[in-house]
């Protein structure tokens, strides 16, 4: 059997990746409400609103599901990290709640026949604070301001206004403004089609450029994760996220968007993936390692047995929420109290 | 305030608003399930037309159960990371499993409430099956963590620091099987009367009274099978602390000294300076009956224990006499109305009984919260049971204070939010009926 921590560590970092892939693609939806543009502005609100309604909560089952898996599978990790990272935690926390609350009202509020501009400003201003307090929280842990001295966990002054985690947090901004509009590509047809697919192409543009900054900045700021990024398999995933970027957005250029969304899911994956490969073995660079941070391992295997089981019941459900939900959005809900 | 008094008000106040919406997040799918069942069954389509009323007031209800259960769980992190490094290992299987049902619950849940112009009928009515599975399951497992506290066991102390971890062995925790069932049936009844003094309340205005009479009589129905219920594991859990938690049990009866023959404290307030209970009423030897099944039996008090390592009974005793009253208060209309249904053939609307069971409605709610606060309080100052206390737990970090104010503003504008939505859908619609209509 392969080693339990390396196992554990995975399964950490596939919940991180698919809260990145559904999530991001919510708070994505988020963005694009505030950043509508042109002729269809309201269409393109209505069809992401209407997207997202019967998903978003699943959707963010994933974050839950990457804290039980760190402080079960990581308990000395979860403490120090969320000793080390409680201020942007605490800020994707109220936007979380204020997004969830926010768009549970207007839906309310409109399915009983009144619009609620202030719930959908809420909206969009929380879409967009969580996923920039995220990225800034997941990169903190590789910035390498984060000390551990005998048990006792500080962050360097100024961590949060280093560059290196202002511009995590804004490639998380831009993986989720990416995803969106590629999904919705697949999902609606027509001139609103159009608007996403140059969306997208503008999103994918957005985050090439951030990234590709991101490497110097890092040798800068970060030097022993850019030294570990631009090491062997680190630099592959580099390599291939580029790649599966550049081949998006030929795809979106030539609308083969069915391909196209699939190719946006790769270049999240490898981008993160390459993030996740660069800090490995740490969970803390240079701070904390992995197997120091891991539970015992009756712990690790109990959980490890736990997992395909409740696969087993997820799996099906999952596939069966997103095949009932396909296709053109559309306001699943009747008015309330009306016959449908 | 202090970061120990401000992180235990934020997890207090976090915790009273979750549950009460993560209750009716176990309750209210049983209803939908029965209702959509009775709809097929015997084709009375108002039985449907019931059910899919509940969907828009309840998916804000679940949605900020979602969100709020979500600030819990990163609470456990930013108020507590001690604790979680200590306790991790042992109930990470317990919230992991509570997840996996969780999440099935959140699937099936979008599926019932937006899946009505994609999925037939029977569909529908399916979904809600796994949903109320979900709902209950993931309660049960996620009561193992909270049992655990109150009862750890499967590991060994060395040097300081848990090892030898049985993870299944802590799962399965003394407290776990009596706190499971009975906070789980507990749900149900708060749900069933909430829901019950709603319908109450329709009938006593006369609007849409026949499908609110049905309502009103499938809600008490589920309280009738489940609040007995309750009498008998809230028996078992008694039994339970009395031989597992026994310095909870003195607080919970503000029982000071040890003695034979303990009498059981009803009401009155509890003054540890001089370990009596005054304007209290007392019945002899029940306390031994109840603890330990003999009248004449030694019930251990709060002087057993060394000091500073008991529960404050002024938290505890109120709570647990609130808890139990609340039972009584239902109960009274619960009988009440079913003795009248049983008379009358017919589903009785006299005003001073729909009157009575609105009163009632919140005592369920305030059975479920005050039981939590006996169970937390009574544990003081321990947060793992002999082993962990609470005050060497808290994050190191400084400025607790303000996150605490941040999240009481959080939960205001919750709050407020949703009450403005939900009293103005009623004042626009009287909430009922074929008024509705929309243009």
């Amino acid at each position: 059997m392969p080693d339990p921590v390396s196992l554990a560590a995975l399964v950490a970092a596939l919940a991180l990746v698919l809260y990145a892939l559904f999530g991001g693609a919510d708070f994505g939806g988020g963005i694009w409400t505030a950043l509508a543009f042109g002729p269809r502005a309201r269409e393109q609100r209505e069809a992401l609103f209407n997207a997202i309604g019967p998903v978003w909560e699943t959707n963010h089952v994933w974050l839950i599901f990457v804290v039980v898996t760190l402080f079960t599978a990581f308990p000395a990790g979860f403490a120090a990290l969320f000793i080390a990272l409680m201020t942007p935690l605490v800020v994707a926390l109220v936007g979380i709640n204020f997004r969830g609350a926010a768009y549970a009202f207007r839906h309310y509020g409109r399915a009983s026949g009144r619009e609620v501009p202030f719930s959908a400003r809420v909206f969009e201003i929380a879409s967009v604070l969580t996923p920039f307090a995220l990225g800034m929280a997941v990169s903190a842990t590789a910035a390498g301001s984060i000390t551990i001295e005998n048990d006792v966990v500080s962050t360097g002054t100024g961590i949060w206004f280093n560059p290196f985690t202002v511009m995590g947090g804004v490639i998380g901004l831009c993986i989720c403004a990416y995803l969106a509009p590629v999904y919705m590509t697949v999902r609606v047809k027509g001139a609103l089609q159009e608007d996403f697919r140059n969306a997208s192409i503008a999103a994918g543009v957005a985050l090439g450029v951030v990234t590709a900054v991101m490497i110097p900045l890092a040798l800068q700021t970060a030097p022993e994760f850019s030294h570990r990024l631009l090491g062997s398999w680190p630099m592959l995933c580099v390599i291939l996220a580029v790649l599966a970027g550049v081949t998006t957005q030929l795809l979106l250029l030539l609308r083969r968007f069915r391909l196209a969304q699939v190719m946006t899911g790769v270049t999240v994956v490898l981008t993160l993936a390459g993030f996740a490969a660069a800090l490995h073995p740490d969970l803390i660079i240079q701070e904390l390692p992995l197997r120091a941070a891991a539970a015992p391992r009756s712990t690790l295997i109990a959980y490890l047995t736990v997992l395909p089981v409740g696969a087993a019941v997820l799996v099906p459900s999952l596939w069966f929420l997103y095949w009932t939900f396909r296709g053109e959005p559309a306001p699943e809900l009747p008015p309330a109290g009306k016959e449908p | 305030m202090d970061n120990l008094l401000a992180a235990r008000a934020l997890m207090g106040v976090s915790f009273v608003f979750h549950i009460i919406y993560a209750t009716m997040g176990i309750g209210l799918p049983l209803l939908l399930m029965l209702a959509e069942g009775l709809a097929l069954k015997t084709g009375d389509e108002s039985w449907h037309r019931i059910a899919r009323r509940w969907v828009l007031p309840a998916g804000v209800v679940f949605a900020i159960g979602a969100v709020s259960g979500t600030i819990l769980s990163f609470e456990l992190g930013l108020l507590w990371p001690r604790f979680m490094a200590f306790s991790g290992a042992m109930i990470g299987l317990a919230f992991s499993m509570e997840g996996f049902a969780f999440f099935t619950e959140a699937i099936f849940l979008s599926l019932y409430f937006y899946g009505e112009r994609r999925l037939s009928r029977r569909a529908l009515f399916l979904c809600t099956i796994p949903l109320t599975l979900a709902a209950s399951i993931s309660a049960i497992f996620v009561i193992s963590a909270n049992g655990w506290m109150n009862t750890p066991s499967g590991f060994q102390m060395v040097n300081g620091s848990p090892s030898d971890v049985l993870p299944l062995r802590a799962f399965a925790n003394e407290a776990w099987p009596h706190e499971a069932l009975h906070g789980t049936l507990a749900a149900y009844v708060a749900t069933s009367f909430a829901i019950a003094g709603y319908y109450a309340a329709m009938v006593l205005k006369g609007r849409g009274a026949v499908e609110a009479k049905k309502a009103l009589s499938l809600s008490l129905s589920v309280a009738a099978v489940t609040a007995p219920l309750m009498l008998v594991t809230g028996d078992w859990a008694a039994d339970s602390v009395a031989k597992f938690q026994k310095a909870k049990l003195a607080a919970m009866e503000a029982h000071f000294k040890t003695s034979a023959a303990a009498p059981l404290v009803i009401g009155g307030w509890p003054d540890p300076d001089t370990g009596r209970v005054r304007y209290a009423v007392r019945i002899p030897k029940l306390l031994s009956i109840l603890a330990h099944d003999d009248p004449n039996a030694v019930v251990q008090g709060l002087d057993a224990f060394p000091q500073g390592t008991t529960p404050d009974p002024r938290l505890v005793h109120p709570f647990f006499d609130l808890m139990v009253g609340s039972f009584f208060v239902m109960g009274i209309g619960l009988g009440w109305f079913w003795w009248l249904r049983w008379r009358q053939k017919e589903v009785p609307d006299q005003p001073r009984l729909l009157k009575y069971l609105m009163f009632a409605s919140p005592f369920g709610i305030i059975a479920l919260e005050s039981g939590w606060l006996v169970t937390e309080f009574g544990r003081q100052p321990w947060v793992v049971q002999g082993y962990l206390r609470t005050s060497q737990s808290v994050t190191p970090n400084g400025g607790v204070v303000s996150v605490f104010i941040t999240f009481v503003v959080v939960y205001l504008c919750l709050t407020a939010g949703m009450l403005k939505l939900l009293l103005r859908h009623q004042g626009r619609h009287g909430g009922e009926g074929k008024e509705v209509e929309h243009a």
